[in-house]
Parts: C-alpha cells; structure tokens; sequence
C-alpha cells in the first residue's frame, strides 16, 4: 500500500525523507516511521511533459499521513482536498503490482506483495529465490538482479515466518563460473549475510519435459519447493527485446537446451512462450530498481534507475506491463504465451495496482538490432 | 571589510544560440570596462554555471575555462547552487579577501525541446520522491501557490497581476527577453494553463545568458551594506509550512541586520520571481508585509514601478528571463544600475537603496543582498 516513510530519531524527533542510521546531533538510533492512512491536502493538474513523465494532463496530489507527514503523488485519477488514498490489494490471477521506490528497499518489495495480495509463508516452507546472474557485473550497473531487492525479500519472509535454513538462492550462468558472477553483483554476501541456501543449478540434475512440441531439459530443483521467487533484473536485451519475467527463466534449463533455442530466434520464441509451464507455481518479482536500458542486456546497455519494483503471480501479465510502463516493442514470446493461454496477454484485462499505467509509462532507450523484435 | 560593487556588465538574455565563452566573454569584458580596470588588476574569479546535460558544450571543468578565457592564472572557484548560483557566487565573492573579485555568471539552458529543459531543470528537485512524482518545478510551485490560496485568500488573479507589472517593467530593459513586448492583462488570462492554478504566464521565461559584477575592497559609489545566505530542505513538502521559505527568511534577517536597515527602507528590489507565487511569498518572507497579505502589496500597486518600493524593474525572471545562474548576478546588476540612475525609462527616482533575492530550488539555496548608494 501506499505508504509515506520517515527515519526518525526518536530522542530529537528530527526526520529525514532517506535513510540514516544514527542521528546526526545526538547520536541515537534512527527508526522508521511509516504512515498509511493518507489524505489528500493539495493538487495540481499538470500539462506540461517532460521524458520522465511524457503523458498529460497528470495529477500531483500532496498526501499527507498520520504522523503529519507529507509526500508528492503522481496519479492520473482526480481527487480533491481532504479525500482519502488508498490503494486496495487484488489477489486474482491478471494482477501486476508496480511499485515506486523510496530508497527502502525492504518496504517496496513488501508493498509490492502485499498489492498482489501477499503470500502466506510458514516455518516449514520450502523456498527457492531466483536472481538473475547470468553476466558477470556490478550491483550499480543493473546487470544483475540488485542485491538489495533481494535482501529485502529474504528479510520480508523471515519476518513473515520462513526460516533461513530453508531458503535458497539457485541460478547458473552460462558463460561464466556462477561464483564470479554472485561475488561480483554482491549477491554472494546476501547470501553469506543472511546464511540462506545457495545452488549452482548447473550442477543439479536435469529433467526431460515436453510441453506441446517443445523438449525442455528443466532442473529438477523446480520440484524441491513450496514456493518459488523469480527474480529477475528488467533490462532491455538486444535479442529478446527485454529480460524480464519469461527470460530469467531460461536458466533453470540445461546448456545443451539453451544452445539449441539460442541457435534458433524462430524456436526460442515458441520455447520462451511455454518455459513457464514446466516450471512449478512461482511469483515473479521485478528488479526494476536499476535496470538497464540501451542495448542491454551486458555491458553495451545503460543504467535505467526507473526505480520500480513490480511482482505478479503471471508471468506474462508481469512481462506485459513492464513492456507498456517502459515503452519497449511488443515480445513475441509474451504475446505468444498469451495466445497459448499461458497468462493474459490484453493490457486491457490486466489490473495494474499501486501506480497506473499511464502513469508509470516512460520512453526508454531500446535496444536495436534485435533478430526477434521488428524494429 | 566593507566590499564595493566597481562595475556590473551583462549580456542580453534571450533565445540566441550563443556559446558559453562567448556570453561569459561579452558580460566580463562590460563589467572590466564599467569597473575601469584591466583584466590585469583581477585577484579572484568566483563563477556560477549548472552543468546541463542537454547542451553540447561538453565543458565542466569551468575554473580552466576562464582562465583560458581571461588569459589569466589566478584563483578561480565554481559555486554552483542551481537557479540560486548567481546569488552564491555573489555571497562567495563578497567573503574572499582579494582585492578585485569577479563574480561571472553564464549558462546556456536552451539547448533542445522544452521537455529537456523541463527534465534538466527537474534536476534542482528531490530524485526519488519529487521528480518520480511528476513533480516538475511548475507543479512544484503551483502546489505551493494552492496552499496559500487556501490559507491566505490569495487569488490567481493576484498572481497573475505579478506577471502584468513584471512584463511591463521588462518591456523597459533592453536586455530583457521581452523587451519592447507589452503584453495585456487578456493575453496573460488567456494564456495555457500549465499546472493549475498555474498558466504560462505564472512562469518565468528559459533564456540564455551571462552577467558579470567585479566586487572590490575599494571605495566606490555602492556599497554591498548586507549579505545574507540561508538553506532550507530540498523538498518543500519536508517543511512545517509551504507557503513560508524559511531559508528566505533567515537570509533577509541576516541581510538586515548587516545593513541596519528595516524592509520600509528599502526602495527599489529584484526578487526571485521564478514563478509568480514565489515573488508574493518572498514579499511576506522578507518582512515587506505580514504573511497572508502579499497580495495586498500587489494589489494597491506598492511593487509597481511608480509605487512606494518598485520590484522586479528589470522584468524579473518573468520577462528579462531566467538562465539559471546568471539571474542572481543579473538582479545585483540591475540594482547597481538603479543606484547609479542609469536605467532609462524604467529608473526608480531617488533609488539609495537596493535589495536582491535568489532562489535555488523551491527554496533550498537562498540569498538576500542590500546594496547602499553612497
């Protein structure tokens, strides 16, 4: 839900909109102070655009909390003084939450679940997270998926009740020793941090299955686990047209399988469209704190920093919106998978919570050269 | 140490396509020759400039660039505080002890569409919770504007009778955008609305420019009597009271308290009129009324050219424009110029005393200058 977010010092109340960790004047610790019952107490209709925001007329609403807190709300819905803001949750299937964030990372992964109508963990769960680590970078780069969005999911199902013991972080990279690329994004110190599970899943054992003409050599781990946390960074990618939901599912496959669709952009699409049915019930996360633009999806591409953070139980709902919210040319695959009814395709069905569509859309630098995507 | 102002020079400001040396070149040149100094007799340089994307100057390294520029090796320092950098670098050179000081401000903001000047200026606001709000500085501002409305009983007509005088003053300064340009209380009602209540004549105008003034430890005939600078939060919204700029506040406060003086005293002033509401808070803020009754001041015609303290009589950011930084180096210009009666047909009889005001941000980085006439 919509919330406004202070560190306070509780001894001096003195408050700042980022996070510190002691007060500056008297040393003491910083908490935060989080309001949700909002209200507006100012707006205004703006009609000038700007590439950041390049759809008017917009709204700019002051909200301001219970604590007498205030922050700016872009929305494209008209409120006037005093009425209230809420956002409301929405568990159904077509639901992509996309949710802005305020430099705490913990609390835009959280929000973001909770729009989607969160998830019920329990001590016993079995969990499995998967980042992308495919291409060895730096968290500020984009490449990976950011350590910080993933620290923020592992400490929000600790808080809801997993145990550490029974969390695990899985993905391999094709091209490159999976530990040089954990180490080099700082997932390998989460992981160390919060002494969760770690698995190269290029040394796990592969399973044959087939889904409709497709042969997909899958990971066994996918059966391991109650539930799943697909985690991938949003970045342009010069082939696929953009990495995010159905991509970062590839690595779940074996290499021979991955060469074989590499080999082949017509049978990559028919492949890519049905990987998220040999792959158990999972939630995908979108790492758009970063992100990457340009020609993605290494090191040609450009930081995003679109500061977004999306989640959605379908990953063709999820990958749909991030397309429309970033402007990006239509995915075959995503489009194809709606077609075989893998998730809904129609951005019309989709019920988009925690910010609108037209008002999250901003145009992005694509990628080009791209064999899958028309230019 | 008392500090002087020996000589002030500027460039026209407007939608040419000028390179930077070029502008900084012209107004340097005009304050060396109003100071009646050779480049030669110059210990300091203080230069204010924003580094803008959306230009292709490609120069950042602004120290190097003068020094190439004047042909000299001396001390050179860039203070930049966005739209407020004039002012800073003014305040700076004021507090160093070299005998002549340069205080030279240039920018060259129109360098593309309006949206990359938009985004460009956007930069002076908070990243993570204004600008991904949408929240850019008309909104900013037109937010503010409500609040007063709602807490004052200002109207926009008030506001928009900010943006009449400023134009009619600017019509008057041949270095004005719209110089020799009146325009009417209609055109000004009809103009787009940009971000309610705001319409595009609540705006100040994006030109390109530069403006040069050489302070001096030497007597001359204006004397710089207060200098103030105060910051305040970079989110309006992080504030107790929107429609109060503390930061302008305490520069004025400071600025007085300097000069001895009290705001009935003052005669003529260049406020920060970046948006119209921005030039009636800074009325209430600097102590020229009580809060809430800004709009008295404009109403019964105090602030116009003939009345009791004329502002904004070089059009202000409204209609001489607004470069970023070079608009607080331009507002002491202005007042010298008033100080010296030299301001032709927009000259404020009698002017002993002047004041300045600039802004960065929505009241992040402020200073208030009074400069005396001895």
């Amino acid at each position: 839900m919509t919330k406004i977010i202070r560190w306070v010092c509780e001894k001096c109340n003195k408050k700042w909109i980022h996070p510190v960790d002691k007060c500056i004047s008297c040393d003491d610790e910083v908490k935060k102070e989080i309001g949700t019952k909002l209200k507006v107490v100012g707006f205004t209709k703006v009609y000038v655009p700007s590439p950041l925001h390049p759809i008017t007329p917009y709204n700019v609403l002051i909200l301001e909390d219970e604590h007498g807190n205030k922050m700016p709300k872009k929305t494209m819905n008209d409120y006037d003084i005093g009425d209230v803001y809420e956002d409301k949750s929405d568990s159904s299937e077509n639901v992509v939450s996309a949710v802005k964030l305020k430099y705490d990372y913990y609390e835009a992964v959280k929000e973001s679940l909770e729009l989607i109508g969160d998830i019920e963990v329990n001590d016993a769960n079995k969990i499995l997270i998967k980042p992308n680590l495919g291409i060895p970078g730096y968290a500020y780069t984009g490449v990976c998926t950011n350590p910080k969005v993933i620290s923020g999911l592992i400490q929000y199902l600790l808080d809801k009740g997993a145990k550490k013991e029974n969390i695990t972080i899985a993905e391999q990279s094709f091209f490159v020793p999976l530990e040089k690329v954990a180490k080099k994004s700082g997932i390998a110190d989460i992981i160390k941090k919060f002494g969760v599970n770690y698995i190269d899943i290029s040394k796990t054992e592969f399973e044959e299955k087939k889904e409709r003409d497709v042969t997909f050599e899958v990971s066994k781990i996918v059966n391991d686990f109650d539930i799943i946390f697909n985690v991938p960074v949003i970045k342009t990618d010069m082939v696929l047209g953009m990495d995010g939901a159905f991509e970062n599912l590839i690595r779940f496959l074996s290499k021979k399988n991955f060469d074989e669709f590499a080999a082949d952009p017509r049978k990559a699409v028919g492949a890519l469209a049905l990987l998220p049915n040999v792959v158990s019930k999972f939630i995908t996360i979108g790492d758009g704190s970063i992100g990457m633009q340009g020609n993605g999806p290494a090191q040609h591409g450009e930081c995003g920093f679109f500061n977004l953070i999306f989640a959605a139980r379908n990953p063709v709902a999820h990958d749909k919106v991030v397309q429309e919210v970033l402007c990006l040319r239509k995915l075959p695959y995503v489009e194809l998978a709606g077609k075989l009814g893998v998730g809904e395709y129609d951005i019309s069905k989709i019920h988009i919570v925690g910010n609108e569509l037209e008002a999250l859309r901003r145009d992005i630098k694509h990628p080009v050269g791209s064999k899958l995507i028309k230019q | 140490m008392d500090k002087y102002v020996k000589g002030v020079g500027m460039t026209k400001f407007g939608v040419e396509d000028r390179s930077i040396p070029d502008m900084a070149y012209e107004a340097l040149t005009q304050a060396l020759k109003d100071s009646d100094i050779g480049v030669d007799k110059l210990d300091a340089v203080v230069i204010s400039t924003v580094d803008t994307k959306i230009n292709d100057e490609r120069q950042r390294h602004s120290s190097s660039f003068l020094s190439s520029l004047i042909r000299r090796k001396i001390p050179i320092i860039r203070v930049p505080a966005v739209c407020g950098g004039g002012g800073a670098a003014f305040w700076t050179g004021l507090r160093l002890k070299y005998n002549n000081v340069l205080v030279l401000a240039v920018d060259k903001i129109l360098s593309g569409p309006t949206t990359s000047i938009t985004k460009e200026i956007m930069n002076a606001a908070d990243n993570i919770w204004e600008q991904e709000e949408g929240l850019v500085f008309p909104a900013q501002n037109a937010l503010v504007a409500q609040q007063h409305m709602l807490k004052y009983g200002t109207t926009h007509d008030d506001l928009l009778s900010i943006a009449f005088k400023n134009h009619l003053h600017g019509s008057m300064n041949p270095k004005a955008r719209f110089y020799g340009k009146k325009v009417s209380m209609e055109d000004i009602k009809k103009a787009p609305i940009v971000a309610t209540p705001f319409n595009l004549y609540d705006c100040s105008i994006s030109v390109n420019g530069a403006a040069a003034v050489i302070v001096s430890n030497d007597k001359t005939d204006v004397k710089v009597a207060g200098s103030g600078l105060a910051t305040d939060y970079l989110a309006p919204f992080e504030r107790e009271d929107m429609t109060t700029w503390r930061g302008v506040v305490g520069a004025g406060k400071l600025a007085f308290e300097q000069a001895s003086v009290e705001p009935k005293d003052i005669d003529v002033a260049e406020l920060h009129d970046a948006f119209t509401i921005v030039e009636l808070i800074a009325y209430e803020d600097l102590g020229f009324c009580k809060k809430g009754e800004g709009k008295e001041l404009i109403r019964n015609g105090y602030t116009n050219l003939d009345g009791k303290m004329p502002v904004n009589t070089s059009g202000g950011l409204k209609a001489r424009g607004h470069p970023i930084s070079p608009t607080g180096v331009a507002q002491v210009v202005e007042i010298v110029d008033q100080l010296r009666g030299r301001c032709g047909e927009r000259q404020v009889d009698g002017a002993k005393l002047g004041l300045t005001q600039n802004v960065g941000g929505a009241g992040g980085t402020n200073t208030v200058h009074i400069l005396r006439k001895t």
